[in-house]
């Protein structure tokens, strides 16, 4: 047989076990006649309307705040846009649930602000606001992206045309933005109706769906329950999902684009960069608050110094947990990346027969809430010897967040010369050879984001892992879970931390080193 | 003596015939230009004739040997895309050793092998540079290179000047006869230009949606043409040139 046949069966037969089969044998071990007595029931009908409720607030303000932000580094004389884009993303590099820490450190019942002013944020409110901070970044540089991919010579056909400044608007910006704009309304909204992290850190008695679900599995082993509550949680992410693959998209970026003209506008500059920097601000109030609270003696009654909690998570075998996360992140990174790229290769370059079902099943990932992931997994994997082990771990963070890099390595692989691997074969040159030394060359810079992708979501998922881990491979981020339960902030805030300096490490490392290579380029003119 | 026979080679994609049982024999040492507007079939008879696309039905058979099945990697046979498809990673001396090294695992002769090459392209004054640096003429005598160190039996060429600009495509087919006066490779050249097609080949053939019309040297094709369409396929671009010249010059030709 081919060797690229080969590899499509292998990448197939690894989809379909770890995709389609924990999926169906979840859907198996429903008892759907008690699918009545849920919906029906109080406490189902008070988390269905409260998720919804938080998930469509947060989503509105979210993508507003990620619109003006975009637009304020694209579209206005705004200074330091690249430092600027590095920390508005900031609040990627730490768990949703330490963004909901954050707010209780600020404006909890004991807050530094709240205590003050007496107020405290704890319920609905807080997880808006924290579902906005967590979800932001995420619908900001989809829109980033999406200004990139506006054909700016529109802008002059419309001053030619004399269409005024709101005409222009609509006929221009908003036909091209309108992809990423739906787009990062339904991500956004997905993420956040199916997050659990921030409802648990700041939810109090306020129950969402996801809280729920997590409280059948976890409390009350109601797996059948669990699952048909993951079924609702996967509705908005099967309509995005949908919405994402069936829609046209204008920007093809398939035009000579040309820099687009800032005019002058000081009102416009001001108010701009001041919500720029307001946000910032509270960004890194948030991660600030973790620094303060690490170092206090007690958030409540006493805020002198004091190492006593880095004392304590010592003590408590901090070591560990590091050792596990990097573990797992590490692992996740360098066969996720094997494994999506393979599949990417299959897909956009070979197109044998497989390619489609390899395709669905690498981006059916984007619709499948880690939460109900990790449930499915813990279902379908219960009595197989990966279960109880790290790798399971591995496996189940490859499968959740395999997309993405899946389809920047899909799009940047077609856009490699399509003829290389003829090339190669009538000079006798292998399938491997040629992949090894020319295709893989050509997308390195793709690989290092693949890598750092898979590295650092690893380092900060508590959702797809919370059903599969046990006390051995316990990764960093459900210690804070632990700890914020028991009302340790202090050490919550230390591997709050601990995740952000590894994942800043980690993208700072491929930062330097696409740096370096573009420097080098630079000299040697080579411009790949 | 015949180099390539194609015997009633057909090709059925998606319910339609995109070559209907088509046979001919290329000579040894001969160019052969396939000329037909786009949706002919030539690039897909070019495809299966280098191995990368599978027939329907039918035979080649290359030096009396039948190839139908053969992978591309033993026909002995090279390709030059439209595109050029130089390996970006690699300089000009790395693009045409490439290849070669790993056949002949022996860097200094294939070092010496590949500067041959590169000079007879005319290229010497650039092998330390990436394709990026150098112009798509530059680029497309890189590919010829490539493909010559390999010294295949038989070249296939898929529209190669098509990227090209006028001027570039004139010199580059005059560089492309005297290599393959010199070499005596046998050469097949995929192009839609008639102009090209008739300056560089020993015979043409033309083709039309999956059959071949004519093949026979330039001469008689043009001026005994056997039927309509090809007339009107060869003489197109002359009845072009002449009404333009009509229109500069105020002239009646």
């Amino acid at each position: 047989m081919k060797r690229r046949s080969k590899l499509s069966i292998i990448i197939l037969i690894f989809l379909i076990v770890t995709v389609f089969y924990p999926l169906l044998m979840m859907l198996i071990r429903v008892q759907w006649s008690n699918f009545g007595n849920l919906i029906s029931s109080a406490s189902f009908k008070e988390a269905f309307n409260n998720s919804l409720f938080v998930a469509s607030v947060a989503t509105m303000v979210s993508v507003l705040i990620a619109y003006l932000l975009a637009f304020a580094l694209n579209r206005t004389r705004i200074k330091h846009r690249a430092i600027l884009k590095v920390f508005l993303t900031l609040p990627m590099l730490i768990p949703s649930i330490s963004h909901g820490l954050g707010l209780i450190n600020l404006f909890g019942a004991n807050g530094i602000i709240s205590k003050t002013l007496n107020f405290n944020i704890i319920g609905s409110a807080g997880i808006i606001v924290g579902s906005i901070i967590y979800s932001f970044p995420i619908a900001f540089l989809m829109l980033d992206d999406g200004f990139n991919y506006i054909d700016n010579n529109m802008y002059d056909s419309a001053k030619v045309l004399g269409l005024n400044k709101w005409q222009t608007f609509k006929k221009v910006t908003l036909v091209y933005m309108k992809k990423p704009l739906l787009s990062s309304l339904f991500a956004v909204f997905t993420m956040v109706f199916t997050d659990y992290g921030v409802p648990l850190a700041v939810g109090g008695k306020f129950l969402t769906l996801p809280v729920f679900l997590y409280k059948e599995v976890i409390g009350l082993l109601d797996f059948s329950k669990g699952t048909m509550i993951g079924l609702f949680l996967l509705i908005p992410a099967v309509i995005s999902f949908l919405f994402d693959n069936f829609t046209k998209d204008y920007a093809n970026g398939e035009f000579e684009n040309k820099e687009y003209k800032i005019e002058k506008n000081g009102i416009r500059d001001i108010l701009l960069t001041c919500f720029v920097y307001l946000i910032l601000i509270f960004v890194i109030m948030l991660t600030g608050s973790f620094i303060y609270y690490a170092f206090i003696n007690n958030y409540v009654l006493d805020r002198s110094f004091s190492l006593k909690h880095f004392d304590y998570v010592i003590s408590n075998n901090i070591g560990e947990y590091i050792f596990n996360s990097l573990t797992i992140s590490i692992l996740v990174s360098i066969l996720g990346t094997i494994i999506a790229y393979s599949a990417a290769y299959i897909t956009g370059r070979i197109k044998g027969k497989s390619s489609k079902l390899v395709h669905i099943l690498t981006i059916v990932s984007l619709a499948i809430p880690g939460i109900v992931l990790g449930l499915s997994y813990m279902i379908a994997f219960r009595n197989s010897f990966v279960y109880n082990t790290l790798f399971i771990l591995v496996l189940v963070n490859i499968i959740h967040f395999i997309a993405s890099p899946y389809l920047i390595a899909y799009n940047a692989l077609q856009k490699v010369n399509p003829n290389y691997e003829a090339v190669a074969k009538t000079c006798n040159i292998g399938l491997f050879r040629v992949v090894k030394d020319v295709i893989i060359p050509c997308t390195r810079k793709t690989i290092r984001e693949m890598i750092a992708y898979f590295f650092v979501n690893s380092m900060i998922t508590i959702s797809a892992v919370t059903f599969l881990f046990n006390t051995k491979t316990m990764p960093l981020s459900l210690l804070i879970n632990n700890y914020e339960g028991d009302l340790m902030l202090g050490e919550a805030a230390i591997i709050s931390l601990i995740i952000l300096c590894l994942n800043v490490i980690v993208k700072g490392t491929i930062y330097s080193i696409n740096r370096k290579e573009c420097r080098r380029n630079e000299k040697n003119e080579i411009n790949l | 003596m015949v180099s390539l026979e194609i015997k009633d080679l057909k090709k059925i994609y998606n319910n339609r015939t995109v070559l209907n049982s088509i046979s001919f024999d290329v000579n040894d040492g001969e160019f052969l230009s396939i000329l037909g507007p786009s949706g002919c079939g030539k690039t897909t008879l070019l495809k299966i004739l280098i191995g990368i696309e599978n027939c329907t039905s039918g035979k080649i058979i290359k030096n009396g040997h039948d190839i139908t099945k053969e992978d591309p990697s033993k026909r002995e046979m090279g390709i030059v895309f439209q595109n050029y498809a130089l390996f970006p990673n690699m300089t000009v001396l790395q693009n045409v050793m490439y290849a070669l090294n790993l056949k002949l695992k022996n860097r200094d002769k294939a070092k010496k092998e590949s500067l041959k090459m590169i000079k007879m392209v005319n290229m010497m004054d650039h092998i330390n540079k990436y394709p990026h640096q150098l112009s798509g003429g530059q680029q497309q005598r890189v590919a010829i290179a490539r493909t010559l160190a390999l010294k295949p039996d038989i070249i296939l060429f898929d529209e190669p000047m098509s990227a090209l600009d006028a001027d570039n495509r004139l010199v580059l087919r005059k560089e492309l006869k005297s290599i393959q006066k010199e070499l005596k490779t046998t050469m097949i050249y995929i192009t839609h230009d008639q102009e090209e097609a008739f300056s560089l080949s020993d015979r043409v053939m033309v083709m039309r949606d999956g059959n071949i019309e004519q093949l026979d040297v330039p001469n008689v094709i043009f001026n005994h043409p056997k039927n309509e369409y090809v007339k009107n396929f060869v003489t197109k671009h002359l009845i072009e040139k002449v009404s333009s010249i009509e229109k500069c010059t105020g002239i009646d030709l």
